[in-house]
């Protein structure tokens, strides 16, 4: 079935349960999808623009108050919807790093965060992570000491993620924070990975700014996220235009040029709004999650030679797995190689597995049903057994 | 063309995103509990409903 030329209708999850690691806290709630249906032509949200002209000024759809609701559930004063996470980066990044100012950021740090300082001429400092692929206050502390040392000033910012991408660990985020004001450093929170999925309270976290990936984390389109921030950070990341025509001597309002004016001009911001109440609930109840989760890793831990290479016990849906020692030895000899691992979960409705990956990969089961979660465990020890892997 | 036509086409593209929700929910093997098989027999007749009213908005 085709939606377009050339462009197939995407049945992903429907016809099977999708463990991709970031796509699982994106999928749209029903409203999302209805809002998707209503608002899908490009300028939708503005029908009802009005002076002063601005997207979070908007009345109706009420995206005005929505913006104040998004601002007081992360415990932060102002908040701005902007295309992904990594515009947050580039809006914060662009208003604090100049030319050669160091910036701290760690060895677990997303590569949109390196890119926004890259392209703000900032220099990356990374806090290593311990051997339990940690980034912990000490080590935030003793890296300031050495950029200190080394440049003669501290880092600029900081961008510090609460769940990283790469093990799905959590991170002290309060402590480090609080490490880092001991040196006047603004924190930037990253919660692509927890705003949306775990209850995100900016001010108890002690960081000046709280970025979220809506289309990784609540259940919105792409792109999409949002940047919160405290009134005293607002008033510097969120200034107002002052330039003008030197011939038209024109000016522009109160647009913003960190968010380029207005953001999310239609679709993706009706999504985000939509599906805001279910996200508010649902991070609630991320216990639920959890236990989901944990009935597959265990699955996947009575598999004889995997490991579970993310912090254990578990605080996040999305984890790293090492089946080095389990599926990845089938892959040796059987005829399909690394395929047959992939190509194995498909035939039994689980998808999202890199094709080819047997070694290390990661998965998440963010949204399972407790009935979900169970089919999914019974899969990998099926595959197991049917390779004649050892299962206790 | 009257509104109820406009009303009543969102109504059933509303009605089959809910249908579209329970195979996601339900995937893959797509066996209904109680509570979602009703939810679906309640869904699937409300979507006849809408259609017959399309219809009849459309055709007349």
């Amino acid at each position: 079935m085709r939606c377009g030329l050339g462009i197939e209708a995407r049945q992903v999850d429907e016809v099977a349960i999708n463990i991709d690691p970031i796509q699982a806290g994106g999928r749209l709630t029903a409203d999302a999808m209805k809002a998707v249906i209503a608002y899908g032509d490009g300028y939708s949200v503005c029908d009802n623009c009005r002076k002063p002209n601005r997207l979070d000024y908007i009345a109706k759809p009420p995206i005005a108050s929505f913006h104040k609701e998004v601002a007081t559930w992360l415990n932060m004063d102002e908040a701005r919807m902007v295309p992904g996470a990594r515009r947050g980066f580039q809006a914060v990044a662009h208003t604090y790093v100049h030319k050669d100012d160091p910036v701290l950021l760690t060895s677990l740090s997303h590569y949109t965060e390196f890119l926004a300082v890259e392209e703000a001429g900032g220099v990356a400092r990374e806090i290593p992570a311990n051997e339990q692929k940690i980034i912990t206050p000490d080590a935030t502390a003793e890296k300031i000491e050495e950029i200190v040392r080394d440049s003669g000033k501290p880092p600029v910012i900081a961008f510090i993620d609460h769940v990283d991408y790469q093990y799905g660990n959590m991170h002290d985020i309060k402590a480090i924070a609080k490490v880092a004001r001991q040196y006047d450093i603004p924190v930037l929170y990253n919660g692509a990975y927890t705003v949306g999925i775990l209850p995100v309270d900016g001010k108890d976290f002690g960081v000046d700014f709280v970025v979220g990936s809506a289309h990784k984390s609540m259940a919105s389109p792409a792109p999409s996220g949002v940047l919160a921030t405290t009134s005293e950070r607002a008033a510097e990341v969120f200034r107002t235009t002052a330039i003008t025509g030197d011939v038209t001597k024109r000016k522009f309002g109160i647009k913003e040029p960190e968010m380029m004016g207005c953001t999310l001009m239609g679709v993706t911001l009706v999504g985000m709004m939509a599906s805001f109440p279910h996200v508010k609930e649902r991070v609630k109840h991320f216990d639920r999650e959890l236990a989901n989760h944990r009935i597959v890793t265990e699955a996947l831990l009575s598999v004889e030679g995997t490991k579970i290479l993310s912090e254990y016990p578990r605080k996040h849906t999305m984890t790293r797995v090492d089946t080095i020692g389990s599926f990845d030895k089938i892959a040796e000899t059987h005829k399909k190689r690394g395929f047959y691992f992939s190509s194995a979960l498909e035939e039994k409705g689980v998808t999202g597995l890199i094709p080819g990956a047997t070694k290390v990969w990661k998965f998440n089961s963010y949204g399972t049903s407790e009935k979900q979660a169970r089919y999914l465990a019974n899969v990998f020890v099926e595959i197991a057994s049917e390779n004649g892997l050892t299962v206790s | 063309m009257s509104k109820r036509a406009v009303d009543m086409t969102f109504q059933a593209l509303y009605t089959l995103t809910d249908i579209r929700m329970i195979l996601r929910d339900t995937a893959p093997v797509h066996e209904l509990d109680d509570k979602q098989r009703a939810d679906a027999q309640r869904l699937l007749e409300n979507l006849e409903r809408q259609v017959a009213s399309l219809k009849q908005e459309m055709l007349k």
